[in-house]
């Protein structure tokens, strides 16, 4: 089932050249979503799209078949969706559970200790916390806000290997069994292997892979 | 998690910023309530000195400086004096506030021993008196070197009444209230030795002690017992008309006289000497704005002084507090972002950032008012402790009430002013964060997270 659409996306910084070029992509909930493309295609500027960090130049992007500035971008993004940063944008004067808790409808204790963190680490500073313990953090966030879709820009970025498996599988827990939709911004290959649907952003054009390539980012810089 | 609660939240765990804040608050405050209070005094005192004293002018007998055969100096004092006709006649030249004559006598008791002088006997156990209408105007305490210490100053309806030093009441053991008999002496010298030219007694004179004043110098010189001057007794008039050392209406010594603006003091005394009845001859006149020229010039200039610097104050302080809440909310940039991403709308997240900086800006200006009234104090007394001994209110001549100005009342703001000044610091401060918070919310949300990473 779509929850979430765009209908002939552009965007341009100057209005000259065009980043997006008429995208129109459906997304649906219970799924992973990779957007794989080279850097500065446009990848992160869509997920701002999508969850309504900025408007588009021209067409709409609708949540459950309705215009996401019908009702303002800011309940948009307070309702609707949840963000994962690379650099995981925490508040970093607040502990995890109050992290969590900024967004949070549901107790943001349970969701931590779901994803892992023991009570003490719940009440610690964020930045004592590991990397992974930090997007973990973020990932609670996410989960706390009960939103439909989650946008996760480059969530493994900044882990280990073992670590960024550990946030995979648990982005994958998301979408399959919390019945989310999930769309990744990302450059990792492994990431975008677990996806159900890997799209290819490439000079503005979205397009469906089934696979990703073995060296994507190399692939698309050549 | 509302605004007030992220807003706790921050004030809690960012303690060296929320103390720097607080600092900067608190020292502008204090800054800004000491500069006002320093103008404003500055006015009042100037007011003050203008509606106190004034100024006077003094008319006396001219004296004459010759040399003997002997070679030594003499001075020779004519014999005239001023009659209460003339001073009346002075008086109605107008503007005149007060007047107060001075006869100067000598007077011994049998109950009083004086504090020694140089070749102290019995013979020569004399004080000298001043006796006057109003002892508040006496040089000695318009200058301070005498300071009333308990009683009341003498007044024109006072008869009787004498004020002794306090050296002079221990010595004695006597205490304001004591009555005391006073008989008349007149100090010579003969053989070397001082004498008491009036040996024998006719005139007596009962009289109160209604103050003890305390003498500011030492006196080191060496004097015969009747100069020291801690046996000077201020009297009423009548006690030297008691003791035959002076009449009613007539008045051998200087006579003061106060007007009320010490900008007319020169065309009064050009009136005042153009009186036929007066010999201008046998008598000069002399003025004292007590200084009110200097104290202007000083006051005017310390005006202008205070105002560039509460101009300065003023504007580095806002300039400051601006710079300063702009670079914390530029800090806080990221968060903003994150709160944006979250959903938070933007009133509610600068709501958050204006409560913080409120209850820091509140704090430090409740602490800086207690923090002023020291500073106000001590200013108070290093840069107008000076000007103080020429501040005799009106209460203090005409009650005899003694009655110093506190200093501190001087720069200490109303609450109105106070309560002005906290409330335009609290808007700069609102004003800036609201700024400084606009100038990152009117950035889209996705330009806020793009600067951040």
């Amino acid at each position: 089932m779509s929850i979430i659409k765009t209908c002939n996306v552009k965007y341009s910084y100057d209005g000259n050249r065009n980043v997006l070029k008429n995208i129109s992509t459906d997304f649906e909930v219970g799924k992973i979503y990779a957007i794989l493309g080279p850097s500065g295609c446009g990848k992160t500027t869509l997920l701002s799209l999508l969850g309504g960090l900025d408007s588009p130049s021209d067409g709409q992007v609708l949540f459950q078949g309705e215009d996401i500035e019908k009702k303002g971008l800011a309940y948009h993004r307070k309702n609707n969706v949840a963000f994962i940063f690379q650099s995981y944008n925490l508040i970093d004067y607040m502990t995890p559970a109050e992290n969590v808790a900024l967004t949070s409808k549901l107790p943001p204790l349970p969701i931590l200790e779901r994803l892992g963190l023991t009570k003490e680490e719940a009440k610690r500073n964020v930045l004592k916390l590991s990397g992974g313990q930090q997007q973990r953090v973020a990932i609670a966030r996410a989960l706390a806000s009960d939103a439909s879709v989650i946008l996760a820009d480059e969530p493994t970025g900044n882990l280990d290997e073992d670590t960024a498996v550990e946030i995979t599988n648990i982005l994958k827990e998301c979408a399959h069994q919390m019945n989310k939709c999930v769309i990744i911004v990302t450059h990792s290959n492994e990431l975008a292997k677990q996806a159900d649907v890997i799209l290819k952003l490439r000079k503005g054009e979205l397009q469906i892979a089934d696979i990703p390539d073995t060296d994507m980012r190399k692939g698309w810089k050549s | 998690m509302n605004f007030t609660q992220r807003a706790f939240v921050y004030i809690s765990r960012k303690k060296g910023k929320t103390v720097s804040l607080f600092l900067v608050v608190f020292v502008v405050a204090v800054f800004l309530i000491s500069c006002f209070g320093v103008l404003k005094a500055s006015e009042r005192l100037s007011r003050d000195i203008r509606t106190s004293l004034g100024a006077a002018f003094y008319i006396r007998a001219n004296t004459e400086v010759s040399m003997n055969e002997k070679g030594e100096t003499e001075v020779k004092e004519n014999h005239v004096h001023i009659t209460q006709k003339e001073i009346d006649e002075i008086m109605q030249t107008g503007e005149i506030k007060y007047y107060n004559p001075i006869n100067y006598g000598f007077a011994k008791s049998d109950t009083i021993q004086f504090i020694q002088g140089d070749k102290h006997t019995a013979e020569n156990n004399m004080g000298k008196v001043a006796a006057l209408r109003f002892s508040a105007l006496a040089p000695n305490f318009t200058d301070e070197t005498a300071v009333l210490v308990e009683g009341k100053h003498i007044t024109e309806t006072d008869n009787g009444k004498i004020l002794i030093s306090e050296q002079l009441a221990n010595a004695n053991h006597l205490s304001v209230g004591d009555m005391l008999t006073l008989t008349h002496a007149k100090l010579g010298e003969a053989d070397g030795a001082y004498i008491d030219e009036i040996p024998v007694k006719t005139a007596y004179a009962q009289v109160e002690v209604l103050g003890i004043y305390r003498l500011n110098t030492e006196d080191t010189s060496i004097k015969p017992t009747a100069g020291v001057a801690d046996n000077e007794i201020y009297a009423s008039l009548d006690v030297l008309n008691e003791l035959n050392e002076s009449e009613a209406g007539i008045y051998t010594g200087e006579v003061d006289f106060y007007i009320t603006d010490p900008a007319k003091l020169e065309s009064i005394t050009r009136n005042v000497q153009l009186l036929q009845s007066i010999d201008w001859t046998t008598h000069f006149i002399r003025t004292n704005d007590f200084q009110y020229s200097k104290i202007a010039d000083q006051l005017s200039s310390l005006g202008d002084l205070v105002k560039i610097l509460l101009v300065l104050v003023s504007v580095v302080s806002t300039a400051f507090l601006t710079l300063l809440l702009t670079m914390r909310m530029r800090g806080r940039m990221q968060e903003a972002g994150i709160l944006l991403a979250a959903g938070i709308s933007k009133g509610q997240i600068m709501a958050g950032f204006l409560l913080e900086v409120l209850s820091v800006t509140i704090m430090a200006l409740i602490l800086s008012y207690i923090a002023s009234l020291c500073v106000t104090g001590f200013l108070g007394h290093s840069l107008f402790g000076e000007l103080q001994p020429n501040l005799l209110n009106e209460e203090t001549i005409t009650a005899g009430i003694q009655n110093n100005l506190e200093i501190e009342n001087y720069l200490k703001l109303s609450a109105v002013e106070t309560l002005l000044i906290y409330f335009c610091q609290f808007i700069v401060i609102a004003a800036s964060t609201l700024v400084s918070s606009i100038m990152i919310m009117r950035l889209k949300p996705k330009e806020i997270l793009s600067k951040m990473s």
